[in-house]
């Protein structure tokens, strides 16, 4: 009888504990719904907010080289002309000093001197996107003032003065994603070609970075995002002129005037004033939406190819 | 000829690191020598007056404050949630690697479009105004992605083995999960946290339609229209107008203080990460 | 190269070892040591794991320096010169001094690519001569006939035992006059052992060989002298050394 009784009570056990595992289950999957439907979301609300100039100007809202609301011309090329001028001039400048200090930190460096350079680097990373508006406001575009005199520009503000303060601001992740992957080589395949009589520069030209280049390509995509998407420092040293499109695209000369980029277009006050406005408002929020494109692309783009070289080494 | 490129090659190198170490002393003696003098006490305590010129920045620091305690609260069960399916309970590999990507391209949206998606729905739609509960709940979001996979990075490292001997004892599911992962992830939760909120604490772009003013705010009493202000954005309005003397040395003591602020999170979660990095090798 | 006659063997060692100390920031690994290598010698270091056998391969062609924190004190003589002379070159050296690692590290790419590596960075030979010291090489390695259809294959395609051998053929492509092997077969199966321990004894002789191996049989099947180190106080010394048979038994 006691036997029975104390089977059933195990059994009912095993039921609350069933339960409860469920529970624990079900709690942290709605939870991860709600994490990873916020990404959805931003999505579809982008989408249906700016609908209205998709349907209205379609194509025109991307190649269009007037932005003038009064008028509700909506041209979006010359903003993104400014993001892409400034994320490559920010990528010109910190990808060879990152890649090459990676280098330094990865393959050269004794233990003590790495750590040394990669906690200052660690804190780099750390200083606030505003304080580096700061300085560009008075400190960098005066510089730059200055390097320009000869040709005498408007002002310090100018696309190349966002780019420039901008490659300040992805050095760390350009370089601390380099390093790690580096260091994610084999020792063995260093040894094997320092062995057989290679110096240092081979070894690395050769063999290290042939091996680590698809994680120093993520890391420059990684950057890259950043780089579109920065808007604080920006806003406050690119100058925020509209309707800067380029006569010809590669020449210099709009690169050292005042430009404006997606992000500082959507910074400013402008939104306040659109949002009486169904079609200027759609306007402004596909702004965004262009931008969450260019900047998630980057992101995916550069995790699966973090994931395929983690594939590669585990082969191997 | 191949000994002069090795040595030149190691050079260029060791120049780009100097280069890197110099543009960080540059960017801190900078914002210290100018920031120094203004920064005391009373700077810390007292309210602002005359529009930034005056007085101190009291309101603006406990305003971040108050950001970046609620963004870890929204986020803290978010994250763990998240972590435990993407690396617990998920059995598939391909859906595992789908969760990684979506967390990480949330990582890779730029701040501003936190911004524009909070003033979107909660400003307008759920008519809240500006409100300290958007600026904690959008900068949650964004360091969500930061902490989770700080976590599932912890929760991947835990030998299976340890799983195993938990199973093997009896313990359910559920209770490994309480027993077992969640005490191991705790190092993991702390300097995803850390990063993220150090990284929170600067950020202007998300709340800058959505929950901070630049003057005329003090501690929030209710949530529909009760902005806060906040370090970064007192930093980036008064960087706009900075020409007045007196203004400027207070932007730079403001600066400074937010450094600060960035530097001490980012420095508790330092011997962690190191850790991480330099044990990566070692594999 | 000429072969060295038998009195050359006898009178001056390729590789001479004299009070060769190693430490590492907490202990000494190595103490003392002293080693005469006879030329056209296949020279067999044994000894129990942890007593500095492979830490002194390293230092003979001072890939020991790779290693941060050692610190090596004492000299070694290769052909008669100091390896350690202020002003030497060590890439020069590690091109002389050939090395092969227990666990076999092939390049990503194909066998050609591997074989050649060294050649082609090194510059050592014009690119008409790559196709016959690739084939040379593999030849002496014993790999030749297994690859010589698929040179152009990826390496990572081939089993442990056939990447060990590419590595061996990698090593000899750049001509080493002395070869080093850190346990070179400890890692492979059966029948890769005993292919690569034949190409070794066809290089007896026309190579200097120091071989660490902890198989007392494989020394005896190979080795014309033997040393043997043990561990004492905390660091590895040599206890005896001779020539092969008497030393084993």
């Amino acid at each position: 009888m006691t036997g029975i009784r104390a089977l059933e009570t195990e059994s009912v056990q095993a039921q609350k504990l069933a339960r409860r595992v469920s529970l624990t289950q079900w709690t942290s999957w709605v939870l991860c719904l709600i994490a990873l439907t916020s990404l959805a979301a931003l999505v579809l609300v982008l989408i249906h907010e700016s609908w209205p100039v998709w349907r209205v100007a379609g194509i025109d809202y991307l190649a269009g080289k007037q932005w003038l609301s009064s008028r509700h011309l909506f041209g979006a090329a010359p903003m993104i002309y400014g993001t892409m001028a400034v994320a490559i001039i920010a990528l010109g400048c910190a990808a060879p000093i990152g890649i090459g200090a990676a280098i330094c930190t990865s393959e050269l460096l004794p233990r003590r001197a790495r750590l040394t350079v990669k906690i200052l680097v660690e804190l780099l990373a750390g200083v606030p996107s505003v304080v580096y508006g700061l300085l560009g406001v008075l400190v960098l575009r005066g510089w730059v003032y200055d390097l320009l005199e000869p040709l005498d520009p408007l002002s310090g503000d100018t696309l190349l003065t966002g780019g420039l303060l901008v490659g300040v601001m992805i050095l760390p992740t350009i370089l601390t994603l380099s390093d790690d992957a580096l260091r994610g080589v084999p020792a063995s395949l260093r040894a094997a070609a320092r062995g057989l009589g290679l110096n240092a520069r081979e070894t690395i030209c050769r063999v290290v970075l042939p091996q680590a280049i698809p994680g120093i390509i993520a890391a420059i995509l990684l950057a890259l995002g950043r780089a579109l998407g920065e808007m604080i420092a920006v806003f406050l040293v690119v100058g925020r002129q509209d309707n800067q499109w380029p006569e010809r695209l590669w020449s210099v000369t709009p690169l050292i005037s005042p430009g404006q980029t997606l992000a500082s277009k959507l910074g400013g006050s402008e939104i306040h004033i659109a949002h009486g406005d169904p079609l200027h408002w759609a306007a402004m929020v596909g702004l965004g939406l262009l931008l969450l494109g260019m900047a998630g692309g980057a992101a995916a783009a550069a995790f699966l190819l973090q994931q395929k070289q983690l594939r590669h080494a585990q082969a191997s | 000829m191949r000994k002069l490129l090795d040595l030149t090659f190691r050079a260029a190198a060791v120049l780009c690191a100097l280069l890197a170490c110099l543009i960080f002393g540059w960017i801190v003696s900078a914002i210290v020598w100018r920031g120094f003098s203004v920064v005391n006490w009373r700077f810390l305590t007292e309210p602002m007056r005359l529009a930034g010129a005056e007085g101190g920045i009291f309101h603006n620091l406990i305003g971040t404050l108050i950001l970046l305690s609620t963004a870890l609260i929204v986020t803290t069960p978010l994250s763990v949630g998240t972590a435990l399916v993407t690396a617990f309970y998920i059995q598939s590999e391909r859906w595992r690697r789908l969760c990684l990507l979506c967390l990480y391209v949330l990582n890779g949206v730029p701040s501003l479009l936190f911004g524009l998606f909070g003033f979107i729905v909660f400003v307008s739609f759920f008519g809240w105004g500006k409100s300290w509960l958007t600026g904690g709940i959008l900068l949650g979001f964004m360091i969500l992605p930061t902490v989770s996979v700080a976590l599932v990075e912890r929760l991947r490292s835990l030998p299976p083995l340890r799983m195993e001997a938990a199973a093997g004892l009896g313990l359910s599911r559920s209770r490994i999960v309480w027993f077992v992962l969640l005490p191991q992830c705790l190092g993991g939760w702390v300097s995803g946290s850390f990063l993220g909120l150090a990284r929170a604490a600067g950020e202007t772009a998300p709340i800058l339609f959505t929950a901070t003013i630049f003057a005329g705010a003090s501690i929030p009493s209710g949530i529909k229209e009760n902005p806060v202000l906040t370090l970064p954005y007192h930093i980036f309005i008064l960087a706009q107008d900075s020409f007045d003397q007196a203004i400027g040395g207070k932007v730079w003591g403001t600066a400074l203080v937010l450094l600060m602020l960035a530097f001490c999170m980012s420095l508790v979660v330092l011997p962690v990460r190191l850790r991480i990095h330099e044990e990566a090798d070692h594999v | 190269m000429k072969r060295p006659t038998m009195s050359e063997i006898t009178r001056a060692p390729a590789i001479e070892i004299s009070g060769l100390r190693v430490y590492s920031p907490s202990r000494q690994i190595l103490r003392d040591v002293c080693l005469a290598i006879p030329h056209g010698a296949v020279f067999a270091l044994l000894g129990p794991s942890g007593a500095g056998k492979s830490t002194l391969l390293r230092c003979i062609n001072r890939l020991i320096e790779l290693s941060p924190g050692l610190r090596v004190q004492g000299d070694i003589r290769l052909m008669g010169r100091s390896i350690y002379a202020p002003g030497s070159d060590v890439d020069a050296l590690r091109a002389r001094v050939g090395i092969l690692f227990q666990q076999p590290a092939v390049f990503p790419g194909s066998i050609k690519k591997n074989v050649l590596f060294g050649v082609r960075h090194l510059g050592k030979a014009p690119k008409r001569l790559w196709p016959e010291i690739a084939e040379r090489a593999l030849r002496d390695a014993a790999l030749w006939v297994e690859v010589k259809d698929r040179m152009d294959d990826s390496a990572l395609e081939l089993s442990v035992g056939q990447r060990q051998r590419l590595c061996l053929a990698r090593a000899l492509a750049v001509e080493p006059e002395v070869l080093l092997l850190d346990e070179p077969t400890s890692a492979l199966d059966p029948l890769s052992t005993e292919a690569i321990e034949e190409s070794l004894r066809r290089l007896r002789g026309r190579r200097t060989l120091v071989m660490v191996t902890h198989d007392p049989r494989q020394a005896r099947r190979l080795a014309d002298r033997v040393a043997c180190l043990q561990v004492r106080d905390g660091a590895g010394e040599i206890a005896e050394s001779g020539s092969a048979l008497s030393r084993i038994d």
